[in-house]
């Protein structure tokens, strides 16, 4: 029997600005329940957009779970469009082990001050809805807070391993805020 | 004592004490490894007082029977002197004309209309967006959370009122706008949120059972108790 292969956490620089607007956009369209708006803001194909068309409002989609088969192209193109408005892929850890080693390596988990920091990173609560995705790993930081746990990391760096010496060198080189994601 | 019963007394949720133990009289407690328990030494059943067991569901059954006398009866059996009961008790000692009773309740009232939850949940269960306006922008000024906001909104018969509570549930907190899309619209395709259910649960309860009831009484007692006009 295989086994699924675990994913991989990656790091997004994150266009803070534009996510709003996107967010903005498609508050916007969803409360006016504009199908066509929200049809062209998803770059729908046809067979979409009809889809987006039935219904009592366009925002009952969303409230679907991501596993209904119906919504889930929905919830893929919000994530596509969000993703290339907004997010830039920096960086994708080699090592399955990264979350776990983050969530529960001592020398992390010791010190509140970087435990505090890395359990924002990884909270999903803290991300748009339409960002967040069922069993995936999520969460983002701003840039004060991202360069203090590369700080706080490049001290204990001899002390780390591997998967979390990549993970501190990669969180060091971003520009900006950053989001995690596991799954996007 | 027990590893669990300690356990449970440091949480404050009672366990037996060591004294309490050495006088238990049961055979469990006394001889380890018995087997069963001797029913000849259970203590007598006795009969259940009257309303014990009761509900506000029995409440609002009778009303819907039309039988709003038992309903009252029911309510005085079952009050507390505080939460969704004495409101319920006190509507429908005001929907009676009864007004010794509704004085008497109307100081507990007022409690209860305190903070935001009692007038969403009036102006959730009300319906029609100009009756629940006062008890929305109450309970904004009370600085009811957003979500909270939202989810009344949400109950609005208007439907673009409707919708812009659903959108903003959706960005405010997901999982209860999922839970909330399954639960009270079934809408095809939304699965209930198990860590969001507990918090609908606890806010549905009152605005069902204030709607069930009648929501225009109950708003006018609220109103009365806050010193309001109606």
């Amino acid at each position: 029997m295989s086994e699924k292969a675990r994913p991989l956490l990656s790091l997004y620089t994150l266009n803070r600005p534009e996510l709003k607007a996107f967010s903005s956009e498609i508050r916007a369209v969803l409360t006016s329940d504009d199908r066509e708006g929200l049809a062209r803001t998803l770059g729908l194909g046809a067979e979409l957009s009809a889809r987006v068309g039935k219904g009592a409002r366009a925002v009952d989609w969303f409230l679907r779970a991501e596993s209904d088969p119906e919504a889930a192209p929905l919830f893929a193109s919000l994530r596509r469009v969000a993703k290339k408005r907004a997010l830039e892929l920096s960086w994708t850890s080699a090592e399955p082990s990264l979350e776990g080693r983050l969530r529960a390596f001592d020398l992390l988990r010791e010190d509140a001050r970087v435990a505090g920091l890395i359990d924002k990173l990884l909270d999903a609560e803290r991300l748009p809805w339409f960002l967040v995705r069922p069993g995936a790993t999520s969460g983002w930081l701003d840039k004060a807070r991202r360069e203090d746990l590369a700080g706080e990391m490049r001290q204990l760096r001899p002390s780390l391993p591997k998967e979390l010496v990549a993970f501190a060198d990669a969180i060091r080189d971003l520009d900006g805020d950053v989001v995690a994601h596991d799954m996007l | 004592m027990g590893f669990f019963d300690k356990a449970k007394q440091l949480l404050g949720l009672g366990g037996s004490t060591d004294g309490e133990e050495a006088d238990d009289p049961s055979p469990h407690a006394t001889t380890p490894g018995a087997k069963g328990r001797d029913r000849k030494d259970r203590p007598p059943l006795v009969d259940q007082p009257a309303g014990t067991g009761q509900s506000v569901e029995d409440v609002l059954v009778a009303r819907e029977a039309g039988d709003t006398a038992e309903a009252r009866k029911i309510l005085a059996q079952i009050d507390r002197g505080k939460g969704l009961r004495t409101v319920l008790r006190a509507a429908a000692a005001l929907e009676a004309g009864d007004e010794d009773e509704v004085k008497s309740l109307l100081a507990a009232v007022a409690a209860e209309a305190e903070g935001w939850k009692l007038s969403l949940q009036i102006a959730g269960a009300l319906g029609d967006p100009a009756a629940a306006a006062p008890y929305l922008a109450r309970a904004i000024a009370e600085k009811a959370p957003v979500w909270a906001i939202a989810w009344a909104r949400a109950a609005s018969s208007d439907p673009a009122e409707q919708r812009g509570g659903l959108v903003d549930l959706l960005f405010e907190d997901a999982r209860l706008a999922r839970t909330i899309a399954a639960r009270d619209f079934s809408i095809p395709g939304a699965v209930v949120d198990v860590d969001a259910t507990p918090r609908y649960a606890a806010f549905v309860h009152g605005r069902d059972s204030i709607r069930r009831f009648g929501a225009a009484t109950v708003a006018r007692l609220v109103d009365r108790a806050k010193g309001g006009s109606r």
